[in-house]
């Protein structure tokens, strides 16, 4: 499961670079995960314009 | 009218797109200082001590290159001064370039500012690719140091008259045209001989940069029958 | 609302905002004519390369090839802004007499530039010709006294759209473009600096260019969308504003990671190969939806519109919408599907650096800028012209059809020559001199080549009826005034 790191240097982003989906996963999750507060928030505000 | 959804609210969007574009550039640059790290070039006594950089120091001219299969790696990766037998440099076997192989840190370094002055004056970007980016009328200069055509048994070192690959590969850089080899031919670009020197010590520092396998093969195959 | 708009299409028509863009859109066609012309040079050099060898070599006429059409997409941009700012904001553009005189200084800059190019084309190794003769990095060749001047002028315009933004009406369009063009302008500062290391060299040039043309240029095509949909078909402006919004949040989301696509293989770590094949791998997602944005809303306006039964189309300038149109699809295609094609590093690894590029990077920038900047020009020449219902004339359908069946087919001829390529120079022959030749001799890749230089005459002969009809449309008698 784990795959051995080959890179020259055992940086961070090296060491999660495991195969197509890893680093990727882990990078589009941290962009796209705090969306839910800007979600609630507005979500507040509309509620209490409406 | 029903509850306005979010989904459809300007201002939603507009939020979004603020943190993500605004995110994603600080990842980037997080990124971008780790790179940097990896990719500056690395020193003589780095080198002396065995370092594998992923861009060597100028003095690796003073050095053997080759390319050769790393098992760790899956692909090829430059070979400096010798394999350990695992795909690993030994930075220990020298070579030879223009009758010496104790070019000082700053003699190399030297020679390579003026080879990388030179490739970008003369425009070598603009017939030729060099790490694979630029014009593609040419061929890739990336390993061109190691090209077989190059090497004492190579058909290009004697057409120059020359003994060495860096003497022919300068005299080639001096007076292109004066041998073709094919119909597309490149021109006389007002090369010097010191510029020509720094041209190859360039193209040989450039082939000792790490760059994941690419060109794959390179050099591999001769005379295999192409698919005409 | 959108409506007023439509009410009133010439805002602003006779304010020196609009004749500065003008000014923009006669100087770009201008250099893209150049570019084309430069384009066939080099074309010719591949079938025969004997053609001004050592007279105007392949790389001069490259050089200025591309930098031709990297200068003449900004003027077109900048003139576009210059253009939409009053009916945008409301108001004449502020510091518009510096804006004119940075026009000049940029012109001027260009034209000095093109002349070393052609005439003293190579200079010694030393630092004198990076100053005054070219860097040699491509697509920004300029030497540095012009970064220093294309710096002043950027910043100048920069400095207009803020104070007009800030003082007038500030729409979404407004918002995002002001926010684009500082990174736009920006970006241009990791392109000036020289340095030994040629892998630090690329990192940086990469950021300059990728960042501009997946992410900087996309917004910017996005907004020009938005306001043409309301200009030409009275899209709602919400609407329109709220897909701009979700465009820029997918443009930039994937764009700016995508840059990693760029490092596989110039001395970067391995990590690159993930993040830049899964990043890029998603750049198309926003080019689909700017073509589904574009279809939808025409459908939907002149759904409405139908109800009336009289028939009319809602596209006020049709010409100009036949190019957005193209826009929406071009870009989609060239960017998208070609950019998706190679953008994995297994297939990179040997698509990298070959004809292949070449035919990703003719479609990529004809359908996604070269389009709307042209149906840009043709809402600048309604708006000129006062023209209420701009038609389409027997020259604007045939410079359409010839400029881009022509790029088609050179695309078309160019893939096939990749692959070619790709397979005997790459994949067989281990990409070495030898292979390279091996690959270059091919007949398929030959015949690749003679095709390309068919098709870019076609193209060039599309580019003599667009420029026909930019000089006459504005008096023929078809459009309704
Ligand atoms: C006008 C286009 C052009 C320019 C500019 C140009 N070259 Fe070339 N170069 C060529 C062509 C074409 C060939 C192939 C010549 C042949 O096979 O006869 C070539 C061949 C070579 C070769 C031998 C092939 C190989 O793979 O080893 C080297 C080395 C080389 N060029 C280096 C350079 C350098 C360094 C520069 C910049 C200083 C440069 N070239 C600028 C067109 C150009
Ligand atoms: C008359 C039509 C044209 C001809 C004959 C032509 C020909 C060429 C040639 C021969 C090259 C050099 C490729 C190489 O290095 O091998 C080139 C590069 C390029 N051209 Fe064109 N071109 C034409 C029109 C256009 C148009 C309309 C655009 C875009 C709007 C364009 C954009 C480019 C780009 C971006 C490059 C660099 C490609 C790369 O490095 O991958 N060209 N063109
Ligand atoms: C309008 C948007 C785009 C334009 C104008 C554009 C243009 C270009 C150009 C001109 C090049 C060649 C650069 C050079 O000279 O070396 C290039 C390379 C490349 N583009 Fe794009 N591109 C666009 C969008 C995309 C997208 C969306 C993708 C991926 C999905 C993509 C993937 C690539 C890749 C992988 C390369 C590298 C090719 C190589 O390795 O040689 N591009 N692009
Ligand atoms: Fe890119």
């Amino acid at each position: 499961m784990i795959e051995p790191l080959t890179d020259v240097v055992p940086s961070f982003f090296a060491i999660l670079n495991q195969g197509p989906l890893t680093l990727t996963i882990f990078l589009h999750t941290i962009i796209v995960l705090p969306m839910i507060w800007v979600y609630k928030q507005e979500k507040a505000r509309l509620d209490s314009e409406a | 009218m029903a509850n306005k959804s979010v989904w459809s609210d300007n201002r939603f969007w507009a939020r979004s797109a603020a943190w993500i574009s605004g995110f994603a550039s600080v990842l980037l640059i997080w990124l971008t200082f780790d790179t940097s790290v990896q990719i500056s070039m690395g020193t003589d006594s780095d080198l002396k001590n065995g370092v594998t950089k992923r861009v060597p120091a100028p003095t690796v001219i003073n050095y053997k290159i080759t390319y050769e299969m790393s098992a760790k790696r899956g692909h090829e990766v430059p070979i400096i001064g010798g394999n350990d037998g695992k795909g690993m440099s030994l930075f220990q076997e020298k070579e030879k370039f223009f009758g010496k192989d104790d070019w000082s840190e700053k003699e190399a370094a030297e020679m390579l500012h003026l080879g990388k002055l030179a490739s970008q004056t003369k425009n070598c970007m603009n017939c030729h690719t060099l790490l694979g980016n630029g014009a593609y009328y040419a061929p890739d200069l990336t390993k061109a140091w190691l090209d077989p055509a190059w090497s004492s048994t190579g058909a290009l070192q004697p057409m120059t008259g020359k003994t060495t690959k860096e003497e022919a590969m300068a005299e080639f850089l001096q007076h292109p045209s004066k041998y073709p080899t094919h119909a597309r031919m490149m021109p006389n670009l007002g090369i010097t001989e010191k510029e020509a020197r720094g041209l190859v010590a360039f193209l040989k520092h450039m082939s000792s940069i790490d760059t994941n396998g690419f060109p794959r093969n390179f050099g591999k195959m001769q005379g295999a029958v192409n698919g005409k | 609302m959108a409506s007023k708009l439509l009410d009133n299409p010439f805002t602003g028509v006779g304010s020196e905002s609009r004749q500065l863009a003008t000014w923009y859109f006669t100087f770009a066609a201008i250099l893209f004519g150049a570019q084309l012309l430069f384009g066939l040079v080099i074309a010719i050099q591949y079938v025969s390369p004997g053609f001004l060898f050592e007279i105007i070599d392949f790389s001069v006429a490259r050089m200025l090839h591309i930098n031709a059409l990297v200068v003449w997409m900004v003027f077109a941009m900048f003139g576009s802004v210059y253009w939409l700012l009053p009916d945008e904001t409301g108001i004449e553009t502020v510091g518009i007499k510096i804006g004119k005189l940075l026009y000049w200084v940029f012109v001027v800059a260009i034209v000095i530039v093109v002349l070393v190019y052609l005439f003293i084309q190579v200079g010694p190794a030393d630092e004198m010709s990076i100053w005054f003769i070219h860097e040699g990095r491509e697509y920004i060749e300029a030497p540095r006294w012009a970064d220093l001047g294309i710096v002043v002028v950027a910043l100048g315009f920069v400095a207009n759209l803020f104070m007009t933004g800030i003082k007038g009406k500030q729409t979404g369009i407004i918002t995002v473009l002001m926010a684009n063009m500082i990174a736009f302008a920006g970006l241009y500062l990791a392109g000036m600096f020289f340095t030994d290391n040629i892998s630090v060299d690329q990192y940086w040039w990469w950021w300059v260019i990728h960042l501009w043309v997946e992410a900087t240029w996309e917004v910017f095509v996005g907004a020009l969308a938005a306001y043409g949909l309301i200009q030409m078909i009275g899209a709602s402006r919400k609407v329109v504003e709220m897909w701009l919004w979700i465009e820029v949040a997918m443009l930039f989301g994937s764009g700016i990671l995508g840059l990693g696509h760029h490092y596989f293989w110039i001395g970067t770590p391995e990590y690159w190969w993930e993040i830049g094949a899964l990043f890029s791998a998603l750049e198309p997602l926003p080019l689909v939806a700017m073509f589904i944005h574009v279809m939808y809303d025409w459908g939907k306006q002149q759904g409405k519109k139908s109800l009336d039964g009289t028939g009319e189309s809602v596209v006020n300038n049709q010409p100009a919408f036949l190019w957005f149109w193209m826009n929406a699809f071009g870009n989609f295609l060239g960017a998208g599907v070609w950019g998706f094609f190679h953008t994995l590093p297994q297939v990179n690894l040997y698509t990298h650096g070959t004809q292949f590029t070449s035919a990703h990077g003719h479609l990529s920038f004809f359908g996604a800028y070269a389009t709307i900047l042209i149906g840009m020009m043709y809402l600048a020449i309604q708006g000129k012209n006062k023209i209420k219902v701009m038609k389409n004339t027997k020259s604007s359908l045939w410079a359409l059809g010839l400029t881009v069946g022509g790029v088609v087919g050179m695309t078309i001829a160019l893939t096939i020559s990749g692959y070619v390529q790709v397979l005997v120079s790459r994949a067989q022959m281990g990409a070495t001199w030898s292979g390279y030749f091996d690959g270059q001799a091919s007949v398929w890749f030959a015949q690749g080549m003679d095709w390309r230089l068919i098709m870019g005459v076609v193209t060039f002969a599309g580019f003599i009826f667009l420029i026909k009809d930019f000089l006459t449309t504005g008096q023929n008698p078809v459009h309704q005034k």
